[in-house]
């Protein structure tokens, strides 16, 4: 059975995880959207940077938040100026970070949808009288649904997992930014560690798994309403 | 002039350039008619709005839609031109009911057309609820239609919506068209490249033939120019007879006209008798044109309209066949389809 710790860890995990996907969906649905025209300007360009933090070493994105949203960084500053918040070093940076590291898998995987909609029937629907963003609402998303829901698992499963940004902006606090595998990274700095590590490997590959495993079958799904 | 659709569209599409221009009127059902890769399905995108004029002007009833020198281009969605397609293109993550619902609820305020009455009229209302993935090409066909019907329109485009049914399906589902013609009194624009069809339905012609306009007018008329003859195979060359003219032989059609195929009517120069033919038709000869393939064909002016007929040469000279001379045309009412 996990201990207390273990399942505060994996509560926190599952928390900063959440978050990240809550926050980044409306704004990856919209960058997705956006891709996902043919004639859009400047299209390399925007894929691109949609697609940055993959290839962007993590810690550099962590620092690169903190250049940003920390104390004395222009966001920072004024989200403190402003509300009160510090998202430095605090569980919502956690959030943060895990956020822009999982934007890019859950932008490719709501486009596929979008793409995978005929554009035919957005002029079906032009021709019943509805507007663009009516078509966006009723046929769009709808049909991308079983590949946002996709994304937003495979995002959230690798959002567990995430390490680099989290430690560099949100740092290792026990009880507060300490995610599974900075508590993996903790425990083996420790002589003996490795079996506690064992578990901590266990849980992080079990919640990874099932995430996988349902995103695979709603894709699979989605497929089949597509092809009706 | 302003209860006409007018058009003036140019339309560039990589080599292919659409250049029509035609005005027919707001009440009737118009042919769209010509081979295809005519620019036929263009056209009606850009009527509907979905494909932007490089120039030229759209108007129905007066009311702009489109108009390149004045920078109007009124966006498909507030046309209130209704487009059925060839693919039906029936919204997959909705049944049946669900799609034509969809078309209901955009509908300007005042347009009553519920659900259940358009599902009884193209009798579909058992199939309301399926998912339309489940719905043969007639089915699909007919939701198609119920849901552009739906949405009502001022003006409804149909780009061979029967094209993939045959026989008896296809007579069923333009005798629909008639009907709803006829209750709702949708004016409408109807691609087809089958003469029958076109004849059983249309009381205006627009030919389209490599991005032109080749002719445009009333049926009876505009099918009789030699651009429009030109369009049809050798063995569709006819007229347009209204229905009433045929005395006897079929009552079961509820077409207006025929066409009557010029290889289908016997000439006499004498009023025939003893015949089996029940429709006899006295005309003037107006043209005789030799053809090609070493026929002619006779043009007759009947007080039914023109009537077509091709002979050999032997049996024109026989006949003593020129312009001027009576001659009784015989038709065999079962030829008409």
């Amino acid at each position: 059975m996990p201990s207390a710790d273990e399942l505060q860890i994996l509560g926190t995990s599952l928390s900063v995880a959440f978050r990240a996907i809550i926050w980044s969906l409306p704004f990856a649905i919209a960058a997705a959207y956006t891709l996902s025209r043919p004639r859009l300007p400047g299209k390399i360009v925007w894929d691109g940077l949609a697609h940055l933090p993959i290839i962007l070493p993590p810690v550099l994105v962590g620092f690169l938040l903190l250049m940003i949203f920390g104390r004395r960084g222009p966001v920072g500053a004024w989200l403190e100026r402003v509300a009160g918040i510090h998202l430095a070093f605090t569980v919502e940076g956690a959030a943060l970070a895990t956020a822009v590291m999982t934007f890019p898998l859950l932008v490719r995987s709501i486009r596929l949808g979008f793409e995978a909609t005929d554009e035919r029937l957005f002029e079906a629907a032009a021709v019943l009288r509805a507007s663009p963003f009516d078509r966006l609402v009723t046929i769009a998303l709808p049909l991308a649904g079983p590949c946002i829901v996709a994304g937003a698992v495979t995002a959230f499963a690798a959002g567990m997992g995430e390490f680099g940004a989290v430690i560099t902006f949100a740092a290792n606090i026990p009880g507060q930014t300490r995610t599974l595998p900075l508590a993996i990274y903790t425990v083996l700095q420790e002589p003996g560690g490795e079996s506690e590590a064992m578990r901590l490997a266990v849980g992080s590959i079990t919640v990874a798994m099932c995430g996988l495993v349902s995103a695979e079958m709603l894709q699979r799904w989605a497929r089949k309403r597509l092809a009706g | 002039m302003s209860d006409e659709l007018e058009v003036d569209a140019q339309v560039v599409q990589g080599a292919f350039t659409l250049d029509a221009q035609f005005a027919v009127p707001c009440d009737g059902i118009t042919a769209l008619f010509g081979p295809s890769g005519g620019g036929k399905s263009t056209l009606l995108a850009a009527i509907a709005g979905l494909k932007k004029l490089q120039r030229g002007r759209i108007a129905l009833g007066g009311k702009v839609c489109e108009d390149r020198a004045a920078n109007v281009h009124i966006p498909p969605h507030r046309r209130g031109i209704g487009l059925v397609f060839q693919d039906a293109r029936l919204f997959p993550h909705l049944t049946a009911r669900q799609n034509i619902a969809y078309a209901r609820k955009r509908a300007p305020a005042g347009a009553h057309l519920e659900v259940a009455e358009v599902a009884e009229f193209f009798d579909i209302a058992s199939l309301l609820d399926r998912p339309v993935s489940n719905l043969s090409g007639g089915e699909k066909s007919r939701v198609a239609l119920a849901r552009a019907l739906a949405s009502a329109p001022d003006y409804l485009l149909l780009d061979e919506p029967f094209a993939a049914l045959d026989g008896a399906r296809r007579r069923n589902f333009i005798e629909t068209l008639l009907a709803t013609h006829r209750k709702y009194g949708l004016p409408m624009m109807v691609v087809t490249h089958n003469i029958d069809d076109a004849t059983a339905m249309a009381s205006h012609v627009v030919a389209l033939k490599d991005g032109r306009v080749v002719a445009a007018g009333p049926f009876g008329t505009a099918t009789q120019l030699p651009a429009f003859r030109a369009l049809l195979d050798s063995g569709d060359v006819g007229s347009a007879l209204a229905a009433d003219a045929l005395r006897k032989g079929r009552a079961d059609n509820i077409a207006r006209q025929f066409w009557l195929r010029a290889d289908y009517v016997l000439l006499a120069s004498e009023r025939p008798q003893a015949i089996s033919a029940r429709n006899i038709i006295k005309g003037e000869v107006r043209v005789l044109l030799p053809e090609e393939s070493g026929s002619v064909l006779v043009e007759l002016r009947t007080p039914e309209g023109v009537i077509l007929s091709r002979i050999t040469k032997e049996a024109a000279a026989e006949l003593a066949l020129v312009v001027g001379t009576a001659s009784w045309a015989i038709v065999k009412a079962h030829t008409l389809s």
